[in-house]
């Protein structure tokens, strides 16, 4: 059995998960993952299945295109080998960064590069910017695993700074606040 | 993952609802300090504290920074000195009273507490002594409290101790007349103290302690009244039991906040984690008031009639949350309606909506009992010591804490103004029942026998 990951993305409607689901199935593949998520009208899903070893990532991509197009779904697969070493960050924190306030290009690239710098790892993003004068409505979270040998204090600095510049509205907390606070 | 409205939420709450961490405060056993020899007692207790407590202060500060939640007071309470310094007289406990208030400073932490003793069932020469130095301990020294137990519901309550705490506080407010008798507002007298109250004045460390404990206060009213009036903002029509159920959920959130940073400053400082107190303790800012709490709920005013019940509801929903978030709950727990701590409680005063009187009635709902209430200068020991009386029945019969922090300010009468400053705040003077009267009930002394614990009526 080989590993293959699937990207599709697509205008969202009733049915599409079915539809790659059933393609997958005619190929005798299974599920492992998936996870997906609607921005605005987009859908967008990522799967990752096990399939029969004769079924290269390619042919799977082409057979799966065959039933997909016509639904207006974009298909993309790559095989996942086992070849190339896994990201670890090893010894890490996880802070969650909430920046606030009205929207402008190059936000999440000038954020991203500082948290990059660091060699800090963004494992889940959200922007939402919906123009108006919430400030709930235009925000970005970006949860973070920080290593424990960055300079955290450099970082959140750094960050601080680059809001300021940028006119936003920036806290930095420890993942586990917010776990506090609202999970029992 | 987490989700948006939970991020969202929170920062809410930190940002403008002044969701923070009260007080730190660090118990230090100072038994092993005891010495024949008071100045070797003194250099024991100062290296004590401060090799203890020399990282306190950085340690809120960082952990207050991780989470993005400030630690605003970090503090120390110590062993009661009466029974530390059982041997000397009350010139040398003032003298170690000015020890504490060294260390204090050198540790950079504003107020320490344990300047106490426990005389519920009798005074010992130990305790005799450190009420005599009180008045001069608070007068000389900035940092340091006192506090003395007069009452419990085990023992009943001490009336020669009262008598001679009313004598106590008119000679601290009389040496401290300048300053509108501030050494007062450094004095609590109890009934039923508790062991681990993490809030000044209050605070000192229980004989059953450990050797090193940190205690933590919760978060002030003002994230309480922000979540009521957010809940009656969408919903004009909730009812009291739904809006309980807001307090409660609160109540959960604040003390699990306090509960994270407190575990974590004791675990750097490799020091156990003892108790969150749930005590609602305002300050004198807008926006972080107990009194503000009551309007939200719909009282023209703290003090006018409803006030008791809505306390006692409040006081209750925030026990329940808090108690469901934390398996350590301890200290006084409960609402402060301190008069001049709290802008809006002060202001329910000087309006005459809330008497003396009405203060009383409520603490029998609520901790801790009458706190920061300025009475005229002219105000008698025994009538001192009669409110003291009524304030520690309230507490011994109902089994629970209950304290008085009362100011006769020099020179002033009922109406004017007495200033404290800072944390402690301003207030009008309140007027008294039978000021400057005798009271011969209350000069008979003796010991209020301990209550019946069953026909519960």
């Amino acid at each position: 059995m080989k590993k293959v990951i699937i990207s599709v993305i697509g205008r969202d409607r009733p049915g599409i998960i079915a539809a790659v689901s059933a393609a997958l199935l005619d190929q005798d593949c299974n599920i492992e993952n998936v996870n997906q998520t609607i921005l605005q009208s987009e859908f967008s899903g990522i799967f990752i299945v096990t399939g029969p070893k004769r079924l290269s990532a390619d042919e799977l991509q082409r057979l799966l295109r065959e039933k997909l197009d016509p639904m207006g779904l974009h298909i993309h697969t790559k095989d996942m080998t086992d070849d190339e070493p896994e990201f670890s960050i090893g010894e890490s924190e996880p802070f969650i960064i909430v920046t606030r306030g009205p929207d402008r290009k190059g936000l999440v690239a000038a954020f991203t590069r500082i948290i990059a710098d660091y060699g800090a790892n963004v494992t889940n993003l959200q922007a939402v910017f919906k123009g108006g004068d919430d400030p709930g409505n235009n925000s970005m979270i970006y949860e973070v695993d920080v290593p424990a040998a960055a300079d955290q204090q450099a970082l959140d600095r750094d960050l601080r700074k680059k809001a300021v510049e940028l006119g936003l509205d920036i806290s930095i907390q420890h993942r586990r606040i917010f776990k506090a606070l609202n999970r029992i | 993952m987490l989700d948006r409205r939970e991020i969202i939420s929170t920062l809410e709450m930190v940002q403008n609802e002044n969701l923070d961490v009260r007080a730190v405060t660090m118990g230090i056993n100072l038994f092993d300090c005891v010495s024949h020899d008071p100045e070797q007692l003194k250099k024991n207790i100062y290296d004590k504290i401060t090799r203890l407590a020399s990282r306190l202060v950085d340690t809120c500060e960082r952990v207050g920074k991780k989470y993005g939640i400030p630690v605003v007071n970090k503090r120390i309470a110590v062993s009661p000195i009466a029974a530390v310094g059982a041997p000397f007289s009350a010139d040398q406990l003032v003298d170690v009273a000015r020890t504490m208030n060294r260390a204090a400073k050198d540790v950079n932490i504003d107020f320490i507490g344990g300047f106490s003793a426990l005389v519920e069932k009798g005074i010992s020469n130990g305790d005799q002594a450190l009420i005599e130095a009180i008045p001069h301990a608070l007068a000389e020294t900035e940092r340091v409290c006192a506090s003395v137990n007069v009452a419990s519901t085990r023992a009943g309550i001490n009336m020669d101790a009262i008598l001679l705490m009313g004598r106590i506080i008119k000679q601290a407010a009389a040496i401290t007349a300048d300053a509108d008798g501030l050494a007062c507002a450094k004095l609590c007298v109890f009934a039923n103290i508790p062991q681990d109250i993490p809030f000044m004045a209050g605070a000192y460390l229980g004989i059953g302690e450990a050797d090193a404990v940190i205690n933590v206060g919760v978060s002030g009213p003002g994230v309480v009244k922000n979540a009521v009036e957010r809940a009656v903002g969408k919903n004009p029509e909730l009812s009291l039991g739904q809006l309980s159920e807001v307090i409660k959920r609160t109540a959960f959130k604040v003390t699990r906040v306090g509960e994270l940073i407190g575990r974590e400053v004791a675990d750097e400082l490799n020091i156990r984690f003892g108790i969150c107190d749930l005590s609602l303790a305002p300050t004198p800012n807008v926006g972080d008031s107990v009194g503000e709490i009551f309007q939200s709920l719909g009282l023209l005013s703290i003090g006018v009639p409803g006030t008791t019940a809505a306390l006692a509801m409040l006081n209750d929903a925030v026990k329940k949350g808090g108690a469901f978030a934390s398996s350590h709950v301890g200290g006084l727990s409960g609402a402060f309606i301190p008069v001049s701590e709290d802008l809006n409680i002060g202001e329910s005063a000087a309006n005459g909506y809330l008497s003396l009187e009405k203060l009383e009635a409520i603490t029998s709902v609520c901790s801790v009992g009458l706190d920061m209430v300025a009475l005229p200068g002219d105000t008698s020991e025994e009538t001192l010591s009669g409110i003291i009386a009524d304030e520690m029945a309230i507490g011994v019969i109902n089994k629970k804490t209950t304290a008085t922090r009362l100011i006769p300010v020099p020179g002033k009468k009922a109406g004017e103004s007495a200033f404290f400053g800072g944390l402690l705040g301003k207030s009008i003077i309140m007027p008294v029942n039978n000021e400057k009267g005798a009271n011969p009930f209350i000069r008979r002394g003796g010991r209020i026998p301990a209550p019946i614990q069953s026909m519960v009526n």
